[in-house]
C-alpha cells in the first residue's frame, strides 16, 4: 500500500463528489439567481429512495437515479413555481425559505423513517492496482460529476442552453426576446434539485443515510459554487477537485479536525483576491 | 329518638371518613411528573430518540402495572438539541414550570453539566443515563451535600475503558488505533483507555479524532490502515461510523473493529457491512444475555418494530425503573427519601443488578453488572464477552 498516493486518490474522488452536488448549485445560482439552501435536502432524499429501494429488494442503482431524479424533479419544478419565483427579489427570504424547505424535509424524513442511521450495501473494492485500491462509489462519483458537468457544459454552449445562458446574463434581454423566463427558472430549479437526488441515489450506498446527511455536501458543494465562480463548468470541477485533495491531505498529514481549517482558510483568501470568483469574470465598466 | 342519637353520629363520621378517603384519594391519584432530556433533534438526535423511545417504554410498563405508588407516571419531554444552553433553560423549565418530581437525561456529557446545577438547586433527583464524563460524578464526590441528587445509571469513563480493556486483553493483541468524533467523552474514553490498555502492555499505534462537518473519512481510514493496528476502536456512537466502516472496508483492511456501541449495534445496518473480518460492538445489555434482557429486547422491538442496539435505547429504560423502585422503596415523592432509597437499595434491572457507590455511580465492571460485547455475523450477533456468557 501507497498511504499518500492512496490519500490523493481519495481527495480525488472526495472532491468530485463535492463537484457532483456544484453542478445544480451553479445553474441555480446562475439562472434562478438565488440561494437555495433546500439543495442538501433533495441530496438526502435521493439517498432514502435509493435505501426504500432496496429494502425492496431493487438494488440497481440506475433505477434508484431515475426514480430520485423524477420525484425531485416534480418537488423542485413545485418548490421552484410556488416560492421561490414569486420571492426571489429578496434574497434573505429566498435563503430563508429554502432553509426552512429543508428542515422541514429532515423532520418529516425523521418521521417517516425514523433519526436512527440507515443503510445499503457498499460492496467490495471496485479494483486495487499496485496496493492502490479504487473504491468503487469514488470511481462512481468521479464519472458521475464528470458525465454530469461535460453535459451541462455540452448543453450550455448547444442552441437549446442559449436561453439559459441569455436568462444568466440579462433577464430582461430574454423577456424582450419572447423567453418565457419564469418557466425556464422553475424548470431549471427543479432539474438542480434532480441533479441533486440523482447524486444522493448514487452514492447513497457508499454513506450511512440519515435525515440530516445534505448538510455537509451542500455547505461544501456552496463553498466550490461561490469560490470559482459559475460561469465555468470545468472550473467548478477543478476547484472541487483541488479542495478534496487539501481536504484529505491535510487530514493525512495533519489531523483530521485540520481539514476543515485548511479547506475554509483557503477559501477565504481566495476570495479575498478574487471575490468574483476563482474564474470568474470581472464585469466592465459601464461608464 | 334513642336510635337518632347513635345513627346520627355514626353518619356523621362516616361522611368525614368517606369526604377525608375521597380527598386523600384525589392526592394519590395526581400523576407523578418526570422530567426527560434528550436531544430529539439536531445532529444527535438519533441517540436521543432511541433515548425518548426507552424511557417511554418504563411509563408505558409501570403504568400499566398499576403505575408507582398507585400513581400514573406522566412524562414531561424536552428536547436539548444536543446544546448545552438549551438543555440547562429545559432543565430549568420543567423542573420551575412544569413542576417534575424529578429529571432523567441528559444525553452528551456537556449537556448533562449544564442540567446537574439545575437539578442541585432545584433538589430535584436527576438519574443519568448515558452521560459518561467524571465531572458528573466528582460533584457528588467533592460536594456532596448540594450534590447528591444526581446518580448516573450508565458506565463512567474509567469503567467504560476497563471493559474495554478487559475484552481486548483477552484477544491477546500488542497494538491499537483509536478513532473516534471530536466531543468531549470521545477524548476522555482515549485517554482512560490508553491508560487501562498500558497496564495490559497494549500501546496505541494511531489515535485521532474527526470533526462531524468535515470527517475526511478515506484519510483517516488510510492512516489508520497504514500504522497496522491488530484492532481498531471505533469511539463514534453515531452515523458516521457506519460511514467509516465502510471506508476502512473498502480500502481492503483487515483488522477487527471495536466499536464502542450506537450505530454499529443496530442488526439493520450491521447487515450492510461487510464481515470480511470481524465486527464487534459493545453494549450494556443484549437479547439472550439474560432473562431480563431479553424479555426487555422483545418488548422493545414489539413496540417499534426493531431490536435494541443496547445502550443509549436500553440504559434510559433502567434509569427510569431505578427511579420508579427507588420512589417505591422511598413510600413517597420526597427527594431525599428517594436519594437515600437509591443509595442503599440493589436494583435489579436489564443490564443487571445496580448499586450505586459514594459518588453515585453505578457500579459496573462487577459480575452483577457488566457491559456485554457481540461479534456481528451473517447469522446475527453473537455474545463473546464476557467470557461466562460467551456462546
Amino acid at each position: 500500500m501507497h498511504p499518500f498516493a492512496q490519500v490523493l486518490l481519495d481527495g480525488i474522488f472526495t472532491g468530485s463528489t463535492y463537484a457532483l452536488m456544484a453542478a445544480g448549485l451553479a445553474l441555480i445560482l446562475g439562472v434562478v439567481k438565488v440561494v437555495n439552501l433546500s439543495h442538501g435536502a433533495f441530496f438526502s432524499l435521493g439517498a432514502y429512495v435509493a435505501y426504500l429501494l432496496s429494502v425492496q429488494g431493487v438494488s440497481h442503482p440506475a433505477v434508484a437515479v431515475v426514480l430520485a431524479g423524477v420525484i425531485a424533479f416534480a418537488f423542485g419544478v413545485f418548490l421552484g413555481k410556488s416560492f421561490i419565483n414569486p420571492v426571489r427579489s429578496h434574497p434573505f427570504s429566498v435563503a430563508v425559505g429554502s432553509l426552512g424547505f429543508a428542515i422541514l424535509f429532515e423532520q418529516a424524513a425523521q418521521m417517516l423513517w425514523g433519526p436512527h442511521p440507515v443503510s445499503i450495501g457498499a460492496g467490495p473494492p471496485w479494483a486495487a492496482v499496485s496496493g492502490i485500491f479504487v473504491r468503487r462509489w469514488g470511481a462512481v462519483s468521479l464519472a458521475a460529476s464528470v458525465g454530469i458537468l461535460a453535459a451541462l457544459a455540452l448543453f450550455l454552449s448547444s442552441r437549446w442552453g442559449l436561453p439559459l445562458k441569455l436568462i444568466a446574463e440579462d433577464e430582461e434581454i430574454a423577456e424582450s426576446a419572447g423567453m418565457d423566463v419564469e418557466k425556464i427558472r422553475y424548470l431549471t430549479f427543479g432539474f438542480a434539485s434532480a441533479t441533486a437526488a440523482a447524486a444522493g441515489a448514487l452514492l447513497a450506498p457508499a454513506t450511512s443515510i440519515t435525515p440530516t446527511m445534505g448538510r455537509v455536501p451542500l455547505i461544501l458543494s456552496l463553498i466550490v459554487v461561490i469560490a470559482s465562480g459559475m460561469e465555468n463548468v470545468l472550473a467548478i470541477f477543478l476547484l472541487a477537485v483541488g479542495l478534496g485533495l487539501l481536504s484529505n491531505i491535510s487530514a493525512y498529514l495533519l489531523a483530521p479536525q485540520w481539514s476543515y481549517v485548511s479547506l475554509l482558510t483557503v477559501i477565504c483568501l481566495l476570495l479575498l483576491l478574487r471575490p468574483e470568483g476563482l474564474f470568474g469574470t470581472v464585469p466592465g465598466r459601464d461608464y | 329518638m334513642r336510635r337518632l342519637v347513635i345513627f346520627l353520629p355514626v353518619a356523621i363520621l362516616a361522611l368525614l371518613l368517606s369526604c377525608l378517603a375521597s380527598w386523600a384519594g384525589s392526592e394519590n391519584a395526581e400523576p407523578i411528573r418526570i422530567g426527560v432530556l434528550a436531544p430529539l433533534s439536531g445532529p444527535f438526535a438519533s441517540g436521543g430518540s432511541a433515548f425518548l423511545q426507552a424511557v417511554t417504554l418504563a411509563a408505558e410498563q409501570a403504568n400499566s402495572q398499576g403505575g408507582v405508588l398507585g400513581r400514573h407516571v406522566d412524562l414531561v419531554v424536552a428536547d436539548t438539541q444536543g446544546r448545552v444552553d438549551i438543555a440547562r433553560s429545559e432543565a430549568l423549565r420543567l423542573t420551575s414550570q412544569e413542576k417534575v418530581f424529578a429529571l432523567v437525561g441528559a444525553y452528551l456529557s456537556e449537556e448533562t453539566v449544564g442540567v446537574i446545577e439545575v437539578a442541585a438547586a432545584s433538589r430535584s433527583v436527576l438519574v443519568v443515563p448515558v452521560a459518561a464524563t467524571a465531572e458528573i460524578t466528582d460533584h457528588v464526590r467533592k460536594k456532596y451535600e448540594r450534590y447528591r441528587y444526581i446518580f448516573r445509571v450508565g458506565y463512567s469513563i474509567p469503567q467504560w475503558a476497563g471493559m474495554v480493556a478487559d475484552f481486548l486483553g483477552g484477544l491477546r493483541i500488542a497494538r491499537y488505533a483509536y478513532v473516534g468524533a471530536g466531543i468531549r467523552w470521545n477524548r476522555e474514553l482515549a485517554k482512560a483507555l490508553r491508560q487501562a490498555l498500558a497496564r495490559k502492555g497494549i500501546v496505541p499505534v494511531y489515535e485521532t479524532f474527526y470533526s462531524p462537518r468535515n470527517p475526511a473519512f478515506e484519510a483517516v481510514a488510510v492512516a489508520v490502515m497504514a500504522r497496522s493496528p491488530e484492532v481498531l476502536v471505533l469511539g463514534d456512537p453515531g452515523g458516521n461510523s457506519v460511514e467509516f466502516v465502510k471506508r476502512v472496508r473498502e480500502g481492503g483492511a483487515l483488522f477487527p473493529i471495536l466499536s464502542v456501541g450506537g450505530a454499529l449495534g443496530d442488526a439493520r445496518v450491521a447487515a450492510t457491512l461487510p464481515l470480511s473480518a470481524p465486527l464487534y460492538a459493545q453494549a450494556a445489555a443484549w437479547k439472550g444475555a439474560s432473562a431480563a434482557a431479553t424479555r426487555y429486547a422483545e418488548a422493545f422491538e414489539r413496540r417499534y418494530g426493531y431490536p435494541p442496539v443496547g445502550y443509549s435505547d436500553t440504559l434510559p429504560y433502567d434509569a427510569a425503573m431505578l427511579l420508579f423502585s427507588a420512589i417505591r422503596a422511598a413510600g413517597r415523592t420526597d427527594s431525599d427519601a428517594v436519594v437515600t432509597a437509591l443509595e442503599n437499595g440493589a436494583f435489579p434491572a436489564v443490564a443487571g443488578t445496580y448499586r450505586f457507590d459514594t459518588s453515585h455511580q453505578a457500579t459496573w465492571g462487577t459480575p452483577e453488572l457488566h457491559g456485554i460485547v457481540i461479534r456481528w455475523e451473517t447469522e446475527g450477533a453473537r455474545i463473546v464477552y464476557p467470557d461466562s456468557q460467551a456462546r
